[in-house]
Order: C-alpha cells, then structure tokens, then sequence
C-alpha cells in the first residue's frame, strides 16, 4: 500500500555559533518586541482611562475576554503605519487603529477585527480599510468565522482623500462583508459604542448584531440633523438599541455592558459546527520538534551571504522533527516535502542555500538560494500535487532570485518561472509564506510571495525584501564606470570617491528600504514575527486551513497524487 | 490476530515475548547484534535478522535498522520489550505511519507520561493523590527554593524527562538545594538533553509500590493489583513480590478502581505501571507511570493467571479488553530475584564473561518455580547491554511458602564463571524484617548489601 513515511531530520546545533548568531538576532526582536508594545499601547493610559469611566472596555480587553483562556492569538497587520503620522496635527494612528487577530473561541479558529478605542476612538485612517478588508480575505479564504467588534466614530475626516473612493477604499469592506456572506462564512457582530457612517454599515451585514446600551449607529451622527441641536437630540436618540432592536431591526439583541456582548458573541461561536481539525489528523496526535524552534535563530550566521542548512529550521518547525522528502535528487538547490505540524499534514518547500553539485558540469559546485531550472521545476509539480491532494502549502523563502546569464535563457527560465507562477496563481489550497530572510526579486514572486495571493505572509526581524540586493542595484546603476569584475573604471581619485559615495547611497538606500518594518508598515507583509513563534504560525495556520469541511479539496492519503509522484521518481518509500 | 511479528529487543525479555507469540500462532522475527550472533536464545524466534554491530546505538537502538527489519520480513506488529526504544514515542509514531502495529501505548500516552512534571499534574487532574511538589517544570533555583519553602525540607529534585535516578538530588536545606539545581540540571541536560526539574517533598523512609494496569482502543481499562518492589539498591530493583504486605484488600480495590477510571480517562491502550510511593503514615502517593511492560510482570502473572504479553498483542490487534475487572482474581503469594551477571562483593559492578554452567533447581520447597532465562549454558554474557540472565519466580498459597520456595530455589543454584547477584538475594530471602513483611526501600543498606544509596 502506498504509505509516506516520514523520517528525522535535524541534529543539535554548534553551541557557540549558535550563540553568536542568536546574539545578533536579538537587537532586531527586541526592536519588535518595542514596536509591538508601542502598538499594544494605543494612544496611551489616558486614553484607556477615558473608555473605563465610561463603563466600557477597551478593545484589547474584549478579545482578552472573547477567546477561550490560556489561549494566545495571533495579530495580523500589527504594524500597519507604525511610526507614520497623519493630518496637520501629527496624529500617530497605532496599528492603524484597528486590531486583526486570529483567534480560538470555543476551539474554532475566528478572526477578529476589533477598532481600537483607545486610538482616535476607533477612527479610519488611511490603510484601516485595507488593513480590515485584509483580515476579511483572510477568513474568506479559510472560512473562518469573523467575529467584528465595532467601536468606530467613523472615518479621520483630514485624510480622507485616501480613505474614500478608491478601489480599497472603506467601501470595499463592505464588499467583503458581501462576500464572506455569500460564500456561507459566518459575521457576528458587536456593537459596543458609537458607528458613525462607515462604521454603521460594517456589523449590518452581519448574520447576527449584538448592541449595548452604549451603542448606536447612524448613516449621520446627530451634529449632522438640522435643528438637532436646539431639540437636544442625541446619536443615541436616533440609532440606539430602542431604534434598531424594536423598531428598525438593523440589529438583533441588546445586552446591558461590553462583559455581557463579549459572552454572548462567544455563544454565537459555540453554535456554530466544530472543528474538522481532530478529524483530519486521522489518529495522529500533535508533537512538538524533537530540536526547541526557540533555537531558529541560532542557525541563521550573521552575515547573509554565508551558508546555513535550511533542514535545520524544518526540523525545528515541524512535529517530532519528523519530514518527507520528495525528489531530493534533483534540484537539489530547493527543498520540498511532507510534514505535519499539530498533527496535520503540510507541504513545504524551502530554498537550500548550501552549494551543491552542479548537474551538467561533474566536479563543479553552484551557489543554492537560486533557483535553477530542475529547481523550479521540481517545485512546480511538487506544489500542483500538493494542490490536486489538497495538502496546504508552506514557502520558506531564502532566495536571492533566478539564475541569469546566457545559459539560463536558452534553458527557457522564464517558460519554466512562468509555469510556477501560473501554478502559484491558481492553486486552490491554502498558502502560507514565510520569508525566512531573503525574498528577492522575481524569486520572491516564484515562491509566492504576496503579489501571488498566500492567505498570509510572514517576515521575519532578519527579512531582506527587494528587487535585488543594494549592492547589486548600485552595480546595475553606476554600470558604465565599472569593468567586467565590477571594479570601479575612474580617472582620478577625486572620480573614483564620488562614484564610491554614489554606490554606497545606493546600496544603502536599498538596504533601509529592505527593512521589514517598512514592509509591514504598508501592508507588503502580513505580520513580522520572530523565528521562534513561526513553528506556532505554522500550527495555527494548519489548524485553520483544516478547520472548515466542504469548501476545499481534502484528499485522504491513500489515493494522494503523490505517490504518483514517487513511483514515478522510484521513491515509493 | 497478527500473522508475524518482529521484537525489538534481545535475550530474556525477546524470549518472553516469543513463548507468548508461540502460542497464539504468531510467527516471530528476532533481532541481533553481531554481539549476540550465534547465541542459542536466537532459536527462540522462527527467524532472525541481524540488525547492526554490538554497540546498542548502533542496533538495538537503531531505529532505522529496525524498521528495515520489519518491513523487510513484512510484519504486521512490533513489539518493544522493555528498555531501549520501548518508552520512546518518535519510534512508536514511526512504526504506527509505515502501518505496523506497535505493541504499546499511542505515542502521545508515551509523550505524556515521559514528561513526568506533566505527568505528575495530569494524574493530579484525574483526582490520584501525588506527592506534594512544584507545579510543573521549575524555571530557576530561586523558583525551585519558593517551591520548598512551601512545602517544606527535605525535598528531592527530579528530571522532568528522567528515569534510572539520573537528574535526581536532595535538598535537605536552601543551600544544598542551590547547589543540587545546578548539579541535578547538569546532569538531566546530558543524560537527557532536557535540564528542566521539578521538585517533591522526599518522603523517607518509604516502599515502592505499583499497580498493574491494562486497557484497550476503546476506553476500557482494569487493574490487576499492586506489586510491591522497595527491595533496591541505586533505584534499581532487585527483588519483587505480589501482593504488598502493605496494602491490604479494601486499599487494593479502592486505590486500584480509581487508578484504572484514571487509565481509561486517558484512553490508555496496553499495559502499564502506576508507580506509588507509600510514606511510613500509610499514605500512598502517585510516584509515575511506567508505559510498557515491566521485568517484573511474572508475579502479576502468578497471583492471577493472565499472561500479560498476550493481552498486550490482543489490545494492540485492536481486540476490545475481554477481561473485566471482576474476572480477575489474586491467588496465592509470588516473588521475583533478578539474577544478574554482578558482584555484590564490588558494589554490584557489572561482571560480563563466560557462564560455563546455569541451573535452577524447580523442585524444592513447597510452591512452584518459574525461570524465565535466554542464556543456556556455555553462554559468553556480552559487555554491551543490561546484566540480567535470569529471574527465577517462585508462587505458593502463602507468602511463607513462596519465599522458603525461592530461598531453597536459589541455594540451589548453580552458576559456574560469573559472579551473581544470588548470594545477595539469599541474604534478603534470611532477613528478619524482610521476612515480616516490614521493610522499606532501606532494605538494602540495613542488611549492609551496598555502599549508601546515591542521594
């Protein structure tokens, strides 16, 4: 009978390299670590204050009561305009003022978006709309049931040029609210205080709407009405529970206080059909690495041009350690295979940025973290069985781009590049990228990278994300005063300097822009996370694409198109 | 049931199971090292497949050969044995995903009861009584000293992964406590490559007692009764006897109803041992859980009837438990002497070398005699593994009679070219308090028969 067996993979790390290399990681999480805390903190005590003296809880302190405890959740879009500020008084809009978590209710994967009320009581800035339409994407495609905590006056009028009409504009998650509701993915709405205009429509698509006494929600506030203001007519007058529980019906249920909405939205959740997750993991149990995934960034040297073994960070992701390599022989540059993490099946595939043998010139070594053509083929067929067995899929990006020069194009790479991304394009499992540290060029774009739809991208503190390297870029500009080793060509010394200077601010340039932060500030990638938290990434992320029955191909192992794949490359076992 | 099935292991405990197999049709596949290449017990087996040099690591632990082996000769089921890979849950996972029955608990049932911190609170969980300690593994010295200052000196440290007394020290103040975190984390990290420790109350003296358990696939479990082993020396046992003199019958059915609802809340599948420490007031505390079968499961046999492999190969053949816990009866009085190649006279030093004669003599005393050996003799005890070459069980109506049978058993005995551990034996079979039933795991430095148990 076709069988995957799984084998161990991994061994205990060098001690002292793997300090010297965990010692250079550390000032760039503790940097998020910092960013994070600046973000968790809103715009500060005074204004959590404000929301406890009105009897309400800030929205942090709802998703704290509204997952199951002891549970963590996983924040996307945490540092979506961090440290950027908006409007002619500077205003900082912390996690652009809308908090995106995934997490468990009653043992269901959900996403949560919450306004922040401690940020411009829960305003839209530019990006909040895209940052929410993201996270509704998110659930969309896994079928997540999307739980809103609505809390938002509306949009921050001085920007909202950029919040408006276009394309991602606050609309547009109206249409997403549409559309997970078409698709059958279940709203829960809350509505704990004011829901001006924008902030009015997005729990009313909702399949059930929860109201405090607190809450109200108005296509126009009350500065708005003629006249409203000798009659003393109040937001709350014109769209409070009284209105839209009894007589409009916008809304479902009122309750008394936030601990009483948070409780009731969490029986919303037990309703609904448990996971599919025990079911899918067909008696295995979850087991966590035989190596700590606390030792990832041990393994990664300081230096990003010097040479690590990319097996070590699977085995430091997946349960027991345990993984299936497929076509190991070829293409030997990328590694791809089989695994299960909380005890469900994944695929993964990962650059190897060893050296390894040449396979037309006997004796010679080539540099990996470049994809070849027996490497991009290989995971090519690999990640269209992966999609006809329904097997999630995993990038782990390292990848300095595609081989160039003569040989390459007379091979067809860009056939062959073309081929993968049309498979990335139109594969129906979920996808998952991790770009571990380099994510390059056209390389980025081969393996997934966000232009190519993964339900989630991840970076890493020590993610490099570009067209190309800096130096390469500088290289590429100041190309007609180099020679053919790419020695500067001057006639002076004075010459010589300024094209040096010039190379540098370059290469410099790029290198800032490279900086993950920059990337998660305008939504390039989904969360930055540290190495050691990508193992629980990668449960949570199988757990969720198992989690929902009915909407995707799920094959069972037996009759994988895999061992297809291995018969046929003589690796039945 | 199984057509064939491969054991992963050598000599006594391979021969063992391969008796058990005979009988319930099972063809067997034996393995060995090129140590034990051309010894006689490999007869034991239908066939026999050599799986690497003498080095345990290089065979009997090597996963990878083992597996080969079972493929190769296409068993359906394997079974561990005790000792090398029998309690490790990377291997059960391996051999259940090629399809192979593994002859044991689920790896997660392994993984949880090897974590003993995790173990200790899970048992805690489903209400057995455990010995007042840290919750959970202890991040620091200072920790490990709010820990004791609760519950009070002395305390022993122990390793969350451990076993065999490694990891394991005394605190009998603050300041030896700081200096046995360190050692004791030391230690754990390179005997187990895990330093996490916790901590208990070091209840002393006290008797080592433990409960058989057997459950099925299905949530079904039983217990069948309690063996008492507080005859050690180095935490390593040396003589065993069922039933306890410490337990009388109302404890036996309370503790062990509760132990087995236990069992089956875990939906533990096969047999097990609940190891419980009984302090010198009479309580009984949960030590840990042993997921395998025991050297000592002969006594259990004895005193009830049930062969305890055969029950392991029909739960793990997916057959539902065919025992109840009315069907299982303890008659009679039975004792256990591990006979190891050791000198007493030194410390009990492992002595490998060449055993030129070996005989139990069956009919003496009152009761009957059970020897359960692989070596015939001319038989060369290889230096790489566990000493053990024989253990001789003797049962009788009383537990009077079941030690004279051992005792003449043994006085009988006649092994030629290796030291053993029967002088020893003899010396506690003669012992006033063991012979009252009296006796705690001090035994042995009472009689004098070792230098100080390691603390």
């Amino acid at each position: 009978m076709a069988r995957i067996a799984l084998h161990p993979l991994g061994s205990q790390l060098a001690t002292e390299q793997a300090q010297t290399n965990r010692d250079a990681v550390e000032p760039l999480e503790r940097r998020l670590a910092e960013r994070r805390a600046a973000v968790r903190s809103g715009w500060g005590e005074k204004y959590v204050e404000r929301v406890h003296r009105k009897g309400k809880l800030t929205s942090n302190e709802r998703i704290e009561r509204i997952v199951d405890p002891g549970t963590e959740t996983l924040a996307v879009g945490t540092l979506v305009n961090d440290e950027k500020t908006f409007g002619p008084e500077n205003r900082t809009s912390p996690g652009a003022g809308v908090i995106t978590v995934f997490g468990v209710v009653h043992g269901r994967w959900t996403m949560i978006i919450a306004n922040d009320n401690t940020v411009a009581s829960g305003s839209w800035w530019p990006r909040t709309p895209e940052k929410i339409q993201r996270a509704q994407e998110m659930a969309l495609r896994l079928r997540l049931p999307v739980i809103y905590l609505v809390d938002s006056s509306g949009l921050f009028l001085p920007e909202q040029a950029h919040t408006f009409p276009g394309r991602t504009g606050a609309g547009a998650i109206f249409t997403m609210n549409s559309r997970l509701s078409a698709a059958g993915v279940p709203q829960i709405a809350g509505v704990f205080g004011d829901c001006i205009a924008g902030g009015g429509y997005m729990p009313i698509i909702s399949d059930v709407v929860y109201m405090t006494e607190q809450a109200y929600m108005v296509i126009a506030g009350a500065a708005l009405i003629k006249g409203g203001k000798s009659q003393q007519v109040t937001s709350l007058d014109i769209g409070g529970p009284d209105v839209h529980v009894h007589l409009s019906s916008c809304a479902d249920h009122r309750v008394p206080d936030d601990e009483t909405c948070v409780a009731r939205l969490r029986d919303e959740v037990a309703s609904l059909p448990s996971s599919a997750v025990g079911y899918y993991r067909r008696g295995a149990e979850p087991a966590p690495p035989r190596f700590a995934s606390s030792d990832i960034a041990g393994i990664f040297p300081l230096d990003h041009r010097h040479l690590y073994d990319m097996r070590q960070v699977v085995a430091r992701l997946v349960d027991d350690s345990l993984f299936r390599e497929v076509l190991p022989h070829v293409g030997r540059e990328m590694l791809c295979g089989v695994a299960r993490v909380s005890g469900l099946w994944i695929g993964l595939i990962a650059n190897n940025p060893e050296l390894i043998d040449h396979p037309e010139h006997a004796g010679e070594k080539r540099p990996g973290g470049i994809l070849y053509r027996e490497g991009i083929a290989k995971i090519s067929q690999f990640a269209r069985t992966c999609g006809d067995d329904g097997i999630p899929l995993v990038w782990l990006q390292d990848i300095s781009g595609f081989d160039i020069g003569a040989e390459a194009e007379k091979q067809g790479l860009l056939g062959y590049g073309s081929s993968l991304i049309y498979t990335n394009s139109t594969t129906s499992v979920p996808t998952l990228t991790v770009l571990l540290r380099k994510a390059s060029g056209a390389g980025y774009y081969a393996m997934a990278g966000m232009p190519y739809e993964p339900v989630i991208q991840l970076a890493t503190p020590i993610t490099r994300l570009a067209v190309m390297e800096g130096r390469t870029l500088a290289i590429g500009a100041y190309r007609t005063r180099l020679d053919d080793s790419f020695n500067i060509v001057a006639d002076s010394e004075e010459e010589r300097e300024r094209i040096e200077r010039g190379m540098k601010a370059v290469e410099d340039q790029i290198t800032a822009d490279m900086d993950p932060h920059c990337a998660a500030r305008q939504m390039d990638v989904d969360e930055v996370v540290t190495l050691g938290e990508l193992r629980r990434w990668l449960c949570a992320f199988g757990e969720m694409a198992y989690q929902s029955i009915g909407y995707r191909t799920i094959r069972n192992p037996r009759i994988w198109s895999l061992h297809d794949l291995l018969l046929l490359a003589d690796e039945p076992h | 049931m199984f057509r064939r099935l491969l054991i992963a292991n050598r000599a006594e405990v391979a021969v063992r199971i391969a008796r058990t197999c005979r009988s319930l049709g099972i063809e067997t596949v034996g393995v060995y090292s090129e140590a034990d290449a051309g010894a006689s017990w490999l007869d034991a087996f239908d066939r026999a497949v050599c799986i690497g040099p003498g080095h345990a690591g290089r065979s009997y632990l090597a996963q990878e050969a083992l597996l080969q082996a079972a493929l190769q000769e296409e068993c359906q089921a394997l079974h561990p044995g005790w000792g090398f890979l029998a309690e490790n849950a990377l291997f059960a996972t391996r051999v259940e995903q090629l399809g192979i029955a593994w002859v044991g608990p689920t790896p997660r049932a392994i993984r949880l009861m090897g974590d003993k911190a995790l173990a200790r609170e899970t048992m805690a969980a489903v209400g057995l009584t455990v010995i007042p300690g840290s919750h959970g593994v202890l991040s620091s010295a200072n920790e490990a000293r709010r820990a004791a200052d609760e519950i009070g000196y002395p305390v022993l440290l122990k390793a969350k992964a451990g076993g065999g007394g490694r990891g394991m020290r005394l605190g009998r103040d603050a300041a030896e406590l700081a200096v046995a975190f360190e050692e004791a984390s030391q230690e754990a990290a390179s005997a187990f490559g895990d330093a996490g420790l916790y901590l208990e109350k070091f209840i002393a003296p006290g008797r080592h007692i433990e409960f058989q358990v057997l459950g099925d696939a299905y949530g079904a479990a039983i217990h069948l009764g309690e063996r008492e082993c507080s005859v050690q020396r180095r935490h390593q046992k040396l003589v065993e006897e069922a039933p306890s003199q410490a337990v009388d019958d109302a404890t036996r059915e309370r503790l062990g109803a509760q132990i087995a609802e236990a069992v089956a809340g875990l939906r533990y599948r096969g047999v097990g041992t609940m190891e419980l420490l009984r302090a010198a007031s009479g309580e009984l505390f949960f030590m840990e859980m042993n997921t395998r079968l025991q050297v000592e499961h002969p006594v259990t046999e004895a005193i009830t009837g049930i062969d305890l492999v055969e029950q392991q190969l029909r739960v793990a053949a997916g057959q539902p438990l065919a025992l109840r816990q009315e069907d299982v009866r303890f008659t009679g009085h039975a004792v256990e002497a591990r006979i190891n190649a050791e000198d007493p006279e030194r410390d009990f030093q492992p002595a490998p070398g060449r055993i030129e004669e070996l005989s139990f003599p069956a009919d003496r005393g009152p009761g009957h005699v059970r020897v359960d050996t692989h070596v015939t003799a001319p038989y060369d005890v290889p230096p790489f593994y566990d000493s053990l070459i024989a253990k001789v069980i003797a049962s009788a109506d009383t537990r009077e009679d079941a030690l004279d049978t051992l005792r003449d058993c043994l006085a009988g005995a006649r092994v030629v070219g290796v030291p053993t551990t029967i002088s020893a034996h003899l010396k506690v079979l003669d012992d006033s308090r063991f012979r009252s039933g009296d006796y705690d795991t001090g035994l042995i430095d009472a009689i004098g028969l070792a230098t100080a148990v390691e603390e």
